[in-house]
């Protein structure tokens, strides 16, 4: 626990005493461990489907190589990874702190109608100033949703868990309202907003494929935010907070401003990534505009040790497994639920790997 | 307008009210004895859906209410089983595998629903209200407390079994100490893991009845993600009350008020407010509860693996 | 539909270890249809119609098919309509108007390809909306509630325009016996909480509904279970699939869609060269799509003259005479 710069360090297993510890060693393993892991889940997800009538050895054949076979499936890929990745990173950094936040999902909502009320507002203003404004304001109402929570946590002792949980509820069915009601398009029947002016999407960076900046902007705020927590002194106090918040406070850390700041950011990135599938992908407001990204993005980070450079990999691991999946229903009619199971089992047996060591950061209140 | 201050709504509130807080009493109060022995299990939605799936299949196949009980409480334990063996013997982070459970809970049941049951169509029986002779027929009290199935009046024991076990034996005794002082117990020569094994088990027992309530005992059917959310509220409700079980049982069924008033105020033609705003009460109201009740104490140890130093 | 489930799902099985020997060229020549849902086929309700459609299309036109359970994911939507499209799939359905964007997207690349929308009115190029005008046999539900009934409860999933309109018709159709007859609604907000939409439909049956019509996708099965639970006095219709199991006593009769005739007739169309000049919609005049039908075996069935009454206002809505939606 007292051990805070193992977070550092985490990319890597900290070897055991007495083992191997030379170059070529850690890098096997931080390789083959979890390499072997997802392998044993997709031979689990094989197993499972052989067992049912299906061909198993087609999981194999479409997550390894299917998902792959050109341009355009691997832009597909990097596209869902965006939202994964920028919740996966957000999270990091609030479970470094010792804040459970499971509400990304709402922020996720938050983020995606503050970029709606954004995108449909302004004509006549260019993409130079339309874009970056659609992201701040998708960040912003994020990181306010998240903030209510955070501020219940800091000044009534809430319980973040429930509260974020309570949050997410209230977010999907505010949003509900508002695609029935004061967002609707008026030139439509649908329960849908209108569409986004032109200056707001989000630019694409590969055409003809669908892949926008938000995954330049992902992995830039990944690789930031991996600085923050790891070499500033801001996201050492975040850290410590996270371990020990009585240790953190006799050493003059403010407590509730770094549970604020957290859980701020990684609402902040969840709001972005609302923000991201509105601007960057479907172009108008929905009831439902994610498959749960929110609660997917928690095992994102889990998975890459609350590290925000992991999470990218896991993110992308994640979106490999769910274009595979659809993939797979496509081309063998698998029912899509498969790939809840391959990523439960991805979780499990990274775990039973010891690929991290997954040390809870839970402390004593 | 009138019917809303009517005695007839007020009983049939409080009669949905019973029933709609039922699964949640049944995952709060095993979730109670878990977080009371330390271990935090956000897998209860996926530990859930498990015990609606297998009672339903249990009860398709043998045609069994008892037995279809008894099978969703034991898949619940083997998926707690699971969830032990990862976080109480790995020592692995227990959100961790919260989110594993429940990630493959639901996919596991859709996938097995879709595989083999699909095509059954046809619903189960489900347990049938029993009239009590004499209260069932009480004006107000019959519609509201008395025209419920055995599954529901069965609250009513847990809830005093649990208070009775986690304050009067000794186990109870020894589990909440595991979960504030586990070193005390592990020099009075317990095993700390034997008691948290015990309590997860017991969280996920319950938690697979109040799955298998949803399926046996209100619908008669399956159907992918029935479970709706449920045990993220039940998780809600245990942090509510204060890890208390009677605690528990009230918010839950404070719970079921509020989802109870907002399907019965929606009915209400004159009320001119946008649905959506009553579909949110309860969950406003959580957070106003939540901010409002204040007293109790938190599992010293909650979340925290034990290490034999 | 003839078809078991269980057939259908050995014929996936079947199909899927088929497909995985065979090499793709070999299956060049064969029509081929694929399907978009939004969620899962295995619940009885929309998603469920959109792959009975399918199947029709199967069995009845030879095709080889392939679908797609898209849950709530939009940013999947326009990969799969390509997918299909670049695959030599000849007709793809999106079962929901919210494909129609991303079909629109894909179209321009694929003239040759038909994109199918259900529940749109779009019609622009080879996309080409289909919508069940499910207004009109709600209308006739909403006609026999009032001629019946004292007052009536809608149980809904989540507002969307299928559920709306449906909503609308019931209502419409319970003015024209009597302005003044009462219509209660409530949503449960999603289509899976079979508890809620059941407590929803008790909670409007203790509050005097006597005519009580559920429609929530796969939930709907709840509030079936509270009608059958509440005795014989509280009267319904089945809709989209056969509920009488679930409530013999109280099932009047039975809406029943059919939407793979309809879609089975397009399709066939697309396979002769002849594509839709415009978006298509179904209704009452389209006997073989919708099925309205009377049943006796409840506790109470509607009398002979109401039967014909009813008969009359259905030829009157089939001839366009009646509108049953609100403008």
């Amino acid at each position: 626990m007292a051990n805070i710069d193992e977070a550092s360090t985490a990319v890597a297993p900290d070897p055991a005493p007495g083992r191997p510890t030379g170059f070529l060693f850690r890098t096997f393993e931080a390789i083959a461990r979890p390499a072997a892991a997802v392998l044993v889940a997709l031979l689990s997800g094989a197993v499972l489907l052989a067992l049912n009538g299906f061909n198993g050895w087609n999981v194999f054949d479409v997550m390894l190589f299917g998902v792959f076979q050109d341009m355009r499936s691997v832009s597909e890929i990097l596209l869902k990874a965006i939202p994964l990745i920028l919740i996966g990173v957000g999270l990091c950094v609030a479970f470094r702190c010792s804040i459970w936040n499971i509400g990304a999902e709402g922020q996720l909502y938050a983020g995606a109608v503050a970029a709606t009320v954004v995108g449909v507002a302004f004509e006549g203003l260019s993409s130079w100033i339309y874009v970056p404004l659609v992201m701040v304001a998708g960040a912003v109402a994020g990181a306010a949703w998240a903030g209510i929570a955070g501020l219940l946590k800091v000044y009534f002792k809430a319980s973040e868990i429930v509260t974020t949980i309570m949050l997410n509820y209230i977010a999907l069915i505010s949003t509900s309202y508002l695609v029935t009601g004061p967002l609707k398009d008026a030139a439509s029947a649908y329960p849908q907003s209108a569409k986004l002016l032109r200056e707001a999407w989000m630019p694409r960076i590969l055409p003809p494929t669908r892949l926008h900046i938000g995954i330049l902007v992902a992995v830039a705020l990944a690789i930031a935010l991996y600085y923050f927590l790891f070499r500033s002194s801001a996201g050492y106090a975040v850290r410590v907070v996270g371990i020990n918040p009585h240790a953190a406070r006799y050493a003059g850390m403010n407590v509730g401003r770094n549970i604020m700041l957290s859980i701020c950011i990684s609402g902040a990135m969840a709001g972005l990534a609302g923000a991201f599938e509105i601007a960057g992908v479907t172009h108008r407001l929905y009831q439902n505009i994610s498959p749960g990204y929110g609660f997917e993005g928690i095992a994102v980070a889990l998975l890459a040790n609350n590290n925000p450079i992991g999470a990218i990999f896991s993110g992308g691991l994640f979106a490999v497994l769910r274009s595979g999946s659809e993939l797979m229903q496509i081309t063998a009619q698998v029912p899509q639920v498969l790939v809840s199971i391959i990523q439960g089992m991805v979780i499990l047996s990274v775990v039973a790997f010891g690929v991290y060591r997954f040390r809870s950061t839970a402390r004593p209140q | 307008m009138d019917d809303i201050v009517s005695l007839g709504f007020l009983a049939t509130t409080l009669g949905a009210t019973w029933r709609l807080a039922t699964p949640l009493i049944f995952a709060s109060i095993g979730e109670v004895f878990s977080e009371r022995a330390g271990v935090l299990n956000i897998g209860l939605e996926g530990v859930m859906i498990v015990g609606a799936f297998a009672g339903f299949a249990a009860v398709v196949s043998t045609g069994s209410l008892p037995l279809g009980f008894a099978a969703a409480m034991l898949a619940g334990m083997a998926v707690g089983l699971v969830f032990a063996l990862f976080t109480i013997t790995i020592k692995a982070d227990q959100i961790v595998v919260g989110a594993a459970i429940n990630l493959l809970g639901l996919g596991l049941t859709a996938f097995l629903f879709r595989t083999y049951f699909v095509s059954t169509g046809r619903g189960v029986e489900v347990a049938r209200p029993i009239d009590i002779p004499g209260l069932s027929d009480l004006p107000f009290f019959g519609e509201a407390l008395f025209r419920q199935n055995l599954v529901v009046y069965s609250t009513l024991v847990l809830v005093l079994v649990a208070v009775l076990v986690l304050y009067r034996t000794s186990f109870g005794l020894t589990l909440r100490a595991v979960g504030e002082h586990p070193k005390t117990v592990d020099v009075a020569g317990r095993s700390v893991a034997a008691y948290r094994y015990g309590a997860v088990l017991i969280g996920t027992g319950l938690a697979g009845i109040g799955g298998a309530f949803l399926t046996l005992a209100h619908s008669n059917q399956f159907v992918e993600g029935i479970t709706s959310g449920r045990g993220f509220i039940a998780l809600a409700v245990v942090v509510f009350a204060r890890w208390s079980p009677l605690g528990a049982f009230v918010v839950s069924l404070l719970f079921g008020l509020f989802y109870a008033l907002q399907l019965q105020l929606q009915a209400q033609p004159a009320l001119n407010i946008p649905y959506q705003a009553l579909q949110m009460l309860p969950y406003v109201m959580t957070i106003v509860a939540l901010v409002m009740v204040r007293k109790g104490v938190t599992p010293t140890m909650l979340g925290v693996p034990y290490n034999k130093a | 539909m003839t078809v078991t489930r269980r057939n259908c799902l050995a014929g996936i099985a079947v199909g899927a270890v088929a497909l995985t020997w065979l090499p793709g060229a070999a299956m060049a020549d064969a029509f081929k249809m694929g399907l978009l849902v939004p969620g899962s086929v295995s619940e009885e309700g929309w998603n469920r119609i959109g792959y009975n459609a399918l199947k029709g299309v199967e069995e009845q036109l030879g095709a080889e098919i392939s679908y797609v359970e898209l849950q709530q994911n939009p940013a999947s939507f326009e990969k799969a309509f390509r997918d299909y499209a670049s695959q030599g799939y000849s007709v793809i359905l999106g079962h929901g108007f919210e494909f129609q964007d991303a079909a629109l997207t894909v179209a321009e690349e694929f003239p040759d390809t038909v994109f199918l929308i259900s529940s749109s009115y779009i019609h622009e190029g080879n996309v080409i909306g289909l919508n069940t005008d499910t207004s009109q046999p709600f209308y006739l539900m909403g006609y026999i509630a009032a001629k019946m009934g004292t007052k009536a409860g809608l149980v809904g999933g989540m507002e969307i325009p299928p559920i709306q309109q449906a909503f609308e018709g019931f209502k419409n159709g319970a003015k024209a016996v009597n302005p003044d007859f009462p219509v209660s609604e409530a949503y449960i907000g999603n289509f899976t909480d079979t508890t809620a939409a059941k407590e929803a439909s008790l909670s409007m049956i203790s509050q005097g509904a006597d005519f009580l019509v559920p429609n929530a996708s796969g939930a709907t099965v709840g509030g079936y279970q509270a009608v059958a639970e509440s005795g014989d006095k509280v009267k319904t219709f089945s809709i989209f699939s056969d509920f009488t199991e679930v409530a013999p006593n109280n099932i009047l009769g039975l809406y029943v869609a059919d939407y793979a005739q309809g879609v089975v007739r397009i399709v066939k169309g697309v396979q002769n060269g002849e594509i839709p000049a415009s978006n298509v919609e179904f209704g009452l005049k389209d006997e073989d799509v919708m099925k309205f039908t009377f049943r006796d075996g409840a506790s109470a069935s509607v009398p002979d003259d109401v039967r014909q009454e009813v008969e009359a206002v259905k030829a009157k809505i089939a001839a366009g005479e009646i509108v049953t939606r609100n403008k």
